[in-house]
Order: C-alpha cells, then structure tokens, then sequence
C-alpha cells in the first residue's frame, strides 16, 4: 500500500487539447478517493495517467516514494478495474484471476491460495471453471474485482466500474465495495460521473472539471461548504437552486422575495458583509427546504405555487416556479450542458416565462398537488452565497478573499 | 409450388455442379478411349505413376508450408502495421499484389527468379552482394599456354614446372582470355627487370597477339600484362611469399633465403565468376514458387487478420497491461488466442486454395521442369490434356483432389455455421 501523488500533472494530447490541467492531488495511504466530474473533464485520463496506459505530458506522478512517469504500467504494481470488466474472454475465470499472479512467477500453491481466497471473499466460487461468456453482468464485475484483488497491489485504480451495471444491482456493488475496501485497505483511485457513487464511496472526493481540480474534500464538506458554482451545481441531487439575489445586511431579496439573514451567517462567512447592497448569486438546496407545516418554526417563510411534484414514497420533490430568470453563469451553463448530454438542443422541461424552475424537497406527509400554493419553510442558516463574477463561495475558506 | 421456386437454382445447380461431378466420377473408371470400363485402375495408378506421386509430394510440401508461412507472415505484418502510422500505405502496397492476376503473377516471377543474372533481379541482387564481400575472378578461363613453364594444379591453380632459384627472372604466359576482358588498367606487358640476387621476378601476360605474328612464350610488343594476378614463392609445398602482378605484369620477390622454389598463380585468380543460385531447376522449382504464392497471399492473410486485431478490445490488452504482461506475453497470451478463430479461417481457406495451386505452376515452372514442379491439379491438366490425353485418369484425379479438398471446406462451413 502507498500514497499517491499527482504534482502539477498535464496531459496535452496530439491536437493540443489539454486533457487534464495542472493538476495537484495526493491520495493518502488507504484513502478512498474519487474523482468525479461530467464527462470530458478529464477524470479518466488522470486515472489511465497514475496506471501507465497514457503518457504524462508534463507535472510528476509518484506511487509510495517512487516517481512513476517513465515506468511501464506492469512496473507500477497497481491494479485496474475497467468499465466493460475487460476479462480475457478464452480464458476460465480462475485463469482471469490466475493471469497476473502467473506473469509475476508466483508459486503455484501461492497462486492457488490466494485465487481461492479472493473467490470466496467474492463469492465467485462456484463459477471458477466457466468462461466470462457464461457470467452474468455483476459476476464478471467480480471477476474483475478479484483479478485486482488476488495480485495484492499498491492501489486499485477503477474507472467507473459499476456504470455497466443495472440500477439495483449497481447499489448492492456499491455497498459491497464499500465492504471490500473497509477490509482491505488498499489505496484506491475510483472514477466515476455518477455524484451519488462519489458521495457514497469517497472517503475524499475530488471534482474535476475541463482538466481542473475545483475541490478536493470529504463528501459532507463539499455538500456543505461547495468551493464554487459549479461544485455546488454538480454535487446534490436534486441539484442546488439558484438566483440572482440583491443582498442587504437585514436580508437577502430575490423574485418579490426577501429572506432574512442570520447574523451568525456574516460571522462564519468572511467578506460576506462587504457584498452588503450588492449582487449575488443565492443557491438553497432542495433539502433545505420543508413543507411549512413540519419544519421548525424559527425558518423563514415563502408561498409558491408547486408546478410538478415527484412522490417518492419518503419524501416530495416540489418543482415550482419563481419570479425570476434562470442564472446564467458559465459554471450553472456547463451544468446544464452535461445534463443534456452535450446536446445543442435543450431537452429539459421548457421554461416558462423565462422564468427559473426550482426544486423543494418536502416531507412525504405534506399532501402538496400539482398547482396547489404551499407554503415553504427554507432553514435561511444553510443559504449559499457565490460572487456572481467568479462564481466562487463567498467566505469560503479555501477560496482567495476578493 | 415450392418446387416451381426451387426449379431454376435446381436447375443450374445440377447442370453446372452435380452433374460434372457425376460425370467426372464415372468417367474415371473407363481408359482414355472413354470405352473400356477399367474399374479402380485410374485410382491405384495416382500412387504408382512416378509423376502423380511427385505431383502427389509436391501437393504434401505445398499444404504443409505454404498456408503457414503465409499466416504467421500475415500474423507478423498485421501485428506489426498497427503501430504505424502509415499504415494504411503499408496494407495496400502488401495487399496490391492480390489485385494482379494470378497469371501475371507467374509471368513476373518467372522473370524475377531468371538464371541469369543479367535478368533476373534476385540473381542479380545475389551476384551482387556476393561480389561485393567477396571479389570474383577477373580472368575466369585462363588456360596455360602448351610448352610454357606452368602447369594446371588443383583448384583451377597453376604452377612452374621446374623449380626457380633466386636471381632468376620467369616468363609466366596465359592465354584463353578474350582481349576485351582484361581489366582497363593492364598495360603493355614487358619482360620484368633482372632481380637482385636473393630475388624472383617475372611476368605475367596474355601471350597473344591479336591478328596472329607473336611469338609464342615470349613478351611481344602488342601483347598487355595481366595486372591484380596473385603470385605465391612455394617452398616444399609451403607458400613462403606472396605478391601481386602490376598493370604491366611484372612481379617480384626480393630477399628470398636460398633456395628451390616453385611460382605458384593460385585458383582464386581464375574462379568462375558467382552466377547466383539456379531458381528454376528442378531442386529449388517448388520453393521458389511457394515463395510467388506468399507474395500473393500475404496481404489478404494481413487484410483479415487486421480486422480480426481491430476487433480485440482495447481495454483487454491494457488490463493485460496492468496485470503485468510484456508485449511478447501480451501477443502470445492473449492476442493470438483472441485471434484464433480468424487465424483458423484464414489457415483453412489457404489449405483450400493451396490444394487447388495450378497457375502459378504451370507459369513459372519452365517446360522442362514441370515434372518436378507438378502438384495436383497441374498433374490432373498434363493428364487430361496437355500431352497425357487420358480424361480418365485425369477424372479419377480431380474427383481425388474433390475428397482431398471437401473436410477443409466442411471445417470452413461448419464454424461459418457455428459463428451465425
């Protein structure tokens, strides 16, 4: 087991895209990191630099105490997991889990033992003799999981491993990775676009965007206390709400809206007061919202009229319009683009009036309809606020004071 | 109604297929008149007669050689083409030579492996390299002139007579040599300056003098030196010295302890020039022609090879990669597994084709090798028609080649049917 550190690391590739852009990050000894971010941010292409399989255009990657830039990949003693399992096909899945084993002349009985054990953690026992043809989709994931397992390396380095799976199966993977890695212990890099996967898995998560990092942090702080606009977009689902707002030192006002203040927030939140009489960018998240009749009484107050409503059995997700224009920063833009695919075409819910959709999450028990007026409690202690130039956290302590 | 569908693929299936097959079958157990019914004899003949039984031999090396070295050779190209950038470029140029017919093809190496060096490119290319290491002869076919003090030895060498004590000059005459094959630089050649006492010295010369009127073994005035000749000073079969003629043909050896010694012009002066290797004879004939049929095949054994390449995925040979494969394990391992079922179709297909050689053959083989050149299906046409004029041992050979030929093609049909 060893560290991992990425120092000022860029990947330019043939046509002078830059992949990934001076990036930092050092990964503790049996730290789960993930890194996340929407696709084409780079995340893989770090992942594939730390194994070997793309070159390092510039910056230095080190595993434990070595620098590993010029070392081939089997020289690096780390393990991969891949997306479409990338099992040799001709071979039994105890030859899959015997190959690297074999190629490192390990003894026989060694090998044994240890494919045994790996099979048994992983339940794979009674498929040793079938061929990766005749696997269902979470069993190869195994296999592939073992094949990493069994060569007992430095780190395990995944590349979205559980997004071949299907929706329920990908959960019990998820919890059973979560097992192995409490047991095991091994350094692991674990990519993945799926936010849920990053909050759930990382002890840190790392997000990336166009090749830069934007936070490294624990998943609860970067739910929390997000660097910037976008972080704070692409963390949470449903994701943040957000507005242009006009802040004053007795409140913020937004949409014919005016929510107070407290004043605890001006003393946790440094620079915040000298934006008094400005503009903003105000981001509630849906679950600091509640349905006014179950929150706690000391939240402030807004009526709004739901638009759709989402039951999900334990709670209600309430979409409802405000007075407002959508906020278009190039960070919330980016978001928006990643959602759609990349597509040109917006293929999210037509907006109406121009006017900015968000998102309440409510307790099941408030009875809220589709075009019914509710009254919403937001907890104004949790409200985010973003400069709207830079898009960064006011008062955020990693971000520069303005 | 079925029927009235089926009828016209019936129809040509039966004239154009099944029924030259049956013909043909019958046709092997009757004699060339085609009237006396001579039951299996046709058949027991292929393994007696001396020319089907080479034919029979040479068909064996074909099968064996041929569809292996062009699939490993296909195996290597595609492996190889697809780190390259210029790939492409590459792949056409190997797969060009499909593009040519296969009689052309004959035409071409016919000439490429010509004797003569002058013509064929690979003698050519041969005499060349072998020239250039190793210096060939610049007076092939010197004979001694009769009455003259040298002598033929072994090796093409010749010697004095009589043996030469120092302070003595020799005369050493040639003839045999065509006038316009001297070298540029030989010299009018002059009798060589009296040597000092514990010297030899002497000269080497064409005693020839064009239009007749010399003398003979006696230096005349038109007549040139012989320059580059090597002279050995031999004492009790031992070389002591050696030296070499200069343009006009004189040598000399100086400070010789006393003695009797014998001149000796060695072999190497008067080698045969190197004229390369004898493709079309009759031992090299069937690898020379193998080699035409690799050029051929080899791109279309790349060409699906390639494809096959390009369908292994990317990510089996990085995990492969990680798991700490070397690029030799990685080929051996894991991409020529995953190859296999290409590289089966590839080598099934060759087996077929090789089996049914015949053009290339009778093109390159020259007429009077062609009976050590023989395969099969060439066999099967001399049989029938080109000078045999028995169809009916020709029949029993073509229905012989059909067996030999069908379990390739049931293996070919059989895992086409398997793939689907």
């Amino acid at each position: 087991m060893a560290q991992i550190v990425l120092q000022d690391v860029d990947k330019i590739y043939a046509g002078g895209v830059k992949a990934v852009d001076a990036l930092s990050l050092e990964i503790r000894d049996g730290e789960f990191m993930v890194l996340v971010g929407p696709s084409g941010c780079g995340k893989s292409t770090a992942l594939r630099m730390i194994a070997g399989l793309e070159d390092i255009s510039g910056g230095t990657v080190s595993i434990g105490e070595r620098v590993v830039n010029d070392l081939a990949p089997k020289d690096r003693d780390i393990a991969m997991v891949f997306q479409n399992y990338a099992l040799y096909p001709h071979m039994t899945v105890e030859d899959n889990l015997a190959f690297g084993l074999k190629l490192r002349g390990t003894p026989k009985p060694e090998i044994k033992k240890r494919v045994a054990d790996a099979a048994k953690m992983l339940g794979l026992e009674p498929y040793l003799k079938r061929k990766p043809a005749a696997l269902s989709g979470g069993q190869r994931q195994r296999v592939a999981m073992g094949r990493a397992i069994v060569r007992e390396p430095q780190a395990f380095l995944m590349d979205e491993p559980l997004s071949n799976l299907d929706a329920k199966l990908r959960v019990s993977m998820r919890a059973s990775l979560n097992q192995l890695h409490e047991r095991l212990g091994v350094t692991t890099v674990y990519v993945t676009h799926d936010q849920v996967e990053a909050m759930t898995l990382g002890d840190r998560v790392c997000v990336l965007r166009d090749g830069k990092l934007q936070q490294v942090d624990t998943p609860q702080r970067l739910f929390d206390a997000p660097v910037n606009l976008f972080v704070a977009g692409f963390i949470g689902s449903p994701s943040m709400n957000f507005v242009t707002a006009k802040l004053e030192r007795d409140g913020v006002s937004f949409a014919g809206f005016k929510l107070p203040v407290p004043a605890d927030v001006f003393e946790t939140k440094p620079g915040l007061s000298g934006y008094a009489g400005k503009e903003i960018i105000l981001g509630i998240r849906p679950s600091d919202f509640e349905d006014a009749a179950h929150a706690k009484p000391d939240w402030a107050l807004i009526d709004v009229t739901s638009t759709v409503t989402e039951e999900l059995g334990s709670e209600i997700n309430v979409i409802f319009a405000i007075d407002a224009p959508p906020v278009e920063h190039k960070d919330t833009l980016a978001l928006a683009k990643d959602a759609t695919e990349g597509e040109e075409e917006e293929t999210a819910i037509p907006l109406l009036d121009n006017k900015a959709l968000w998102t309440a999450r409510v307790n099941a028990r408030s009875r809220v309809r589709p075009g019914q007026s509710l009254e919403l409690a937001i907890d104004t202690h949790s409200m985010h606020f973003f400069d709207p130039e830079s898009g960064l956290a006011i008062g955020h302590p990693d971000t520069p004071r303005v | 109604m079925a029927l009235g569908f089926l009828l016209p693929a019936l129809a040509l299936l039966g004239a154009l297929v099944v029924y030259p097959i049956v013909f043909s079958a019958y046709r092997s157990m009757f004699d060339a008149s085609g009237n006396t019914f001579v039951g299996a004899h046709n058949y027991t003949r292929i393994f007696t007669d001396a020319d089907s039984r080479t034919a029979m031999r040479n068909t064996l090396i074909w099968v064996v050689v041929a569809p292996s070295l062009v699939t490993v050779l296909g195996l290597i190209f595609a492996v190889l083409t697809e780190r390259i950038r210029w790939a492409s470029a590459f792949k056409m140029i190997v797969f060009m030579p499909m593009a040519v017919s296969f009689l052309a093809s004959g035409v071409i190496f016919r000439l490429v492996y010509e004797g003569d060096p002058h013509r064929g490119v690979i003698n050519a290319v041969l005499t060349t390299v072998h020239d250039t290491f190793s210096s060939s002869s610049v007076y092939p076919g010197a004979i001694a002139r009769p009455g003259s003090p040298l002598t033929p030895a072994p090796g093409n060498a010749f010697v004095t007579t009589t043996g030469i004590q120092p302070g003595h000059m020799v005369l050493l005459p040639l003839v045999g040599l065509p006038a316009a094959q001297l070298p540029k630089s030989a010299t009018q050649a002059v009798p060589a300056p009296a040597p000092p006492p514990d010297g030899i010295s002497g000269t080497v010369w064409l005693d020839f003098t064009r239009g007749g009127g010399g003398v003979q073994n006696h230096v005349d005035p038109a007549e040139k030196g012989l320059p580059g000749i090597r002279v050995q000073a031999v004492q009790a079969g031992k070389a002591v010295a050696s030296t070499t003629t200069g343009p006009d043909g004189t040598f000399a050896f100086t400070k010789l302890p006393a003695g009797t010694y014998t001149l000796k012009l060695p072999g190497g002066n008067f080698a045969a020039p190197y004229q390369g290797v004898t493709w079309l004879g009759p031992s090299l004939i069937t690898p020379a022609i193998i080699g035409a049929y690799i050029w051929i095949w080899a791109g279309f054994a790349m060409v699906l090879i390639a494809a096959g390449l390009a369908a292994i995925p990317r990510d089996v040979l990085e995990a492969a990669r990680m798991d700490g494969a070397s690029e030799w394990h990685l080929f051996r391992r894991i991409t020529v597994p995953l190859l296999a079922p290409v590289l089966t179709v590839v080598f099934v297909t060759l087996v077929i084709n090789v089996l049914k050689v015949f053009d290339l053959v009778f093109i390159i083989a020259p007429g009077s090798v062609q009976p050590q050149a023989t395969v099969l299906a060439l066999e099967m046409w001399r049989v029938s028609f080109g000078g045999g004029a028995d169809q009916g041992a020709g029949s029993a050979m073509a229905i012989f080649l059909c067996l030999l030929v069908s379990p390739a093609i049931f293996f070919n049909l059989r895992r086409f049917r398997q793939e689907q």
